[in-house]
């Protein structure tokens, strides 16, 4: 179980934040709010790119307030730039192993993970010719290599059409079931929460309303 | 694009500038071409031997200052400390710095009496040759300057990373070569080509350092060889034919720039994620800073100390300085505002000039002058008076203003033109609703958000004409003569310490005219930063 209690941040001359959301394995906690409300603020303090004043925050008991980004049990789908566009998809999903696999076995992974978002076949593709949606499943496919407990989603289906968003969100949720991940999903977009979310906290006022 | 109101008048202005700013290339060239017809003669010059130094020299000046360039960038991207917006707003004054002070400078520590020959003697009783005369002290001056400009261009190209990139690249833990590859390179690649072309011409265009560098024909480029065919040999016939080929090399290495645009920066310049590189890492990006400040720096230093110590006061005390003095500044001002003139009627007539061909054409006359090095656009001119039966005498202010201006036109534009387009890309359909238009658009307008721009572009052309020696080399006389060549007779007639007192005032004045214009002529326009 992730949790997050009362993990307070404050921007300069603005008064602070209080978030208190909990994310269960194999599931997909929402969080929605206005633009400016902070979800992407709680996002960053979860991620590690911005430091509480004050709380804890942990996973199966374990504090992950210490730990810097690059060592925090998580993996981030933003709404673009996941990708380097000028390496190929299968480079981008490499860089979800840890440094030293050995190659052969790397391919192997990196061809599966592909397969699994639906992609196979795209492994030499250049990431810069890759579709919106394409370049999403790339990332998920790397995620699955990375092989972190917790997915951070900040609008992952904003940039894409409504058919590929649809697709995409559906292999986000059997992902996420499959893998056990704990989920957490950033969006104002109602339809998205509606299809995906299993727990579902609105930010107003700089506190989470659980809905 | 159809966002703006036809502004016919806009455009005519642009048109009847670039028409004349166009003529007047034209008559530059007839004027030396005519020359090379009429003196038809033999020359000494050695054209192939001379092409080939000024190749080598600016092609290793342009790789050097790439690398140099590109670490730097790097090492200040990533390093956060006291006064680090002091240094890079330092680095970006290389471009603005003069080179003959730059030289000095250098001469000043590596020369035969330098610093470290003065302390190797004391210390251990033994001298070297001095590395500042020859290709080696000519590279050296050369990477101070343009590796310290290509940091700047560069370091604004890796602040302009997203945010979001580098959350992904940190949350992957890339080691710091990873990031290097998969997240600094391809920010940084896209800029090289056009950088690398900018530097090639300036190394190969440039004068001063070789002049006082050189240290002699074995090193001497196209630039200096023209100087010296036209002011010490008599060689015209040779001072034409070296022009020719010094525009021809010029134009071809525009035009080859011009085949790679640089991506457009991205616009998220929200706060980005602290993240440090490994301590290896971080002490190679110390290290490079360390190296990279003191070879910047310490020439410049240098160079304030020796104005010092060698006595400011005997040379303030001189009327010629005094003379000297105003003269620089007058037609520094002089031609920073006619800059301003030619380049805000050319960018605002292409601003509204919607169709690309227009656009174009509107652009090119003045960008031309990249390919016009000083010398030979001096010279052009100092044929062309001399077809029309003026004397030079009479001539040279109206001739350094103009040419000062029009070697700065290229500098103004790029400074001026991408803000006046994103002016019509941002605000269009509002000054079009509003139904404004004419001076009143200007006015409410494009000048307040203009202003730092218009202060930045005041400051280039003014600092590029107060350092300047490739003009007033051909028309400077004893009763016309600027800073920069008083300090020039002074070395020659070893007059060090009015040569060191000199170079310290045009260093103060330079940084002091790039710094504090900008922000003089943003609150003069009330306008705050975009």
């Amino acid at each position: 179980m992730l949790v997050a209690d009362s993990l307070s941040f404050a921007y300069p001359e603005q008064a602070p934040y209080l978030f208190s959301p909990e994310a269960s394995p194999g599931e997909i906690t929402a969080i929605s709010g206005a633009s400016g409300s902070g979800k992407s603020t709680l996002l960053d303090l979860l991620a590690g790119f911005q430091r509480p004043r004050s709380g804890a925050l942990t996973l199966d008991g374990a504090d992950l307030l210490p730990l810097p980004p690059e060592a925090r049990p998580v993996s981030l789908l933003l709404q673009a730039d996941n990708l380097f566009d000028h390496i190929s998809a299968a480079d981008n999903a490499l860089l979800g192993l840890p440094r030293g696999t050995p190659k052969q076995q790397g391919l192997q992974a990196v061809n599966a993970a592909l397969a699994e978002v639906g992609l196979a076949g795209f492994e030499d593709k250049s990431a810069a010719t890759l579709s919106g949606g394409q370049k999403q499943r790339v990332a998920l496919a790397r995620t699955l290599l990375r092989d972190r407990p917790v997915l951070l989603l900040d609008e992952p289906f904003s940039a894409l059409d409504d058919e590929t968003r649809r697709t995409t969100r559906d292999l986000v949720a059997e992902l996420t079931r499959r893998h056990g991940w704990h989920t957490i999903l950033v969006s104002h977009h109602a339809d998205d929460i509606a299809a995906l979310a299993n727990r579902h906290y609105r930010l107003v006022d700089g506190r989470l309303e659980r809905v | 694009m159809l966002t703006l109101p036809h502004r016919p008048a806009r455009i005519a202005i642009a048109t009847a500038l670039s028409i004349a700013i166009a003529a007047l290339i034209a008559a530059v060239l007839w004027a030396i071409l005519a020359a090379a017809t009429d003196a038809g003669g033999q020359s000494r010059v050695d054209i192939p031997h001379l092409l080939r130094m000024t190749a080598i020299q600016a092609g290793l000046t342009t790789i050097l200052s790439l690398l140099v360039g590109m670490a730097l960038a790097w090492a200040l991207n990533r390093l956060r400390f006291v006064g680090r917006d002091l240094m890079v707003g330092l680095f970006a004054a290389a471009i603005v710095t003069p080179g003959m002070v730059v030289a000095f400078g250098l001469l000043s520590i590596w020369g035969r009496n330098g610093w470290i020959n003065q302390l190797s003697q004391s210390l251990f009783g033994v001298t070297f040759d001095s590395p500042a005369y020859g290709l080696s002290g000519i590279l050296l001056a050369h990477v101070i300057l343009d590796g310290a400009f290509a940091a700047r261009i560069l370091l604004a190209r890796l602040d302009a990373i997203p945010a979001t990139r580098l959350k992904i690249g940190q949350s992957l833990a890339l080691s710091a070569g990873r990031r290097f590859r998969l997240i600094d390179w391809p920010a940084m690649a896209g800029s090289l080509p056009g950088l690398g072309a900018i530097i090639f011409l300036l190394a190969f265009t440039s004068f001063p350092i070789v002049l006082l560098l050189g240290g002699g024909p074995a090193n001497q480029t196209l630039e200096v060889a023209i100087f010296s065919a036209v002011r010490l040999d008599f060689d015209l016939v040779g001072a034409v034919r070296l022009a020719l080929t010094q525009i021809g090399v010029c134009a071809l290495v525009i035009l080859l720039a011009s085949a790679f645009t640089p991506p457009p920066a991205a616009l998220d310049r929200s706060l980005p994620p602290t993240w440090r590189d490994g301590p290896g890492a971080r002490a190679l990006q110390w290290l490079v800073l360390v190296v990279a400040t003191a070879g910047f720096a310490l020439p410049l230093l240098s160079v304030l100390y020796d104005g010092i110590v060698g006595g400011f006061g005997r040379v303030l005390a001189q009327p010629a300085f005094w003379r000297a003095a105003i003269t620089s500044i007058g037609i520094g001002t002089a031609s920073a505002l006619l800059t301003l003139l030619l380049a805000l009627g050319l960018a605002l007539g292409r601003s509204a000039a919607g169709h690309p061909l227009a656009r174009t054409g509107l652009g090119i006359p003045a960008f031309a002058y990249l390919a016009v090095p000083a010398v030979v656009l001096s010279l052009g001119f100092f044929l062309l008076v001399r077809n029309f039966g003026v004397s030079t005498g009479t001539a040279a202010p109206f001739v350094v203003v103009g040419a000062n201006s029009l070697l700065a036109l290229p500098f103004a534009m790029a400074t001026l033109g991408p803000p006046l387009d994103a002016i019509v890309r941002t605000r269009g359909k509002l000054i079009r609703s509003l139904g404004i238009g004419g001076w009143m658009q200007f006015a409410r307008i494009e000048y307040p958000l203009l202003g730092r721009d218009i202060g930045l572009m005041l400051a280039l052309s003014f600092c590029f004409s107060l350092g300047d020696l490739g003009v007033i080399a051909l028309f400077g006389t004893q009763d016309f003569q600027t800073l920069p060549l008083m300090m020039y007779r002074a070395l020659g007639s070893y007059r060090n310490n009015d040569a060191a007192a000199i170079a310290a005032i045009l260093l103060i004045g330079t940084i002091a005219a790039f710094i504090f214009l900008p922000r003089l002529i943003e609150r003069l326009a009330h306008a705050g930063r975009r």
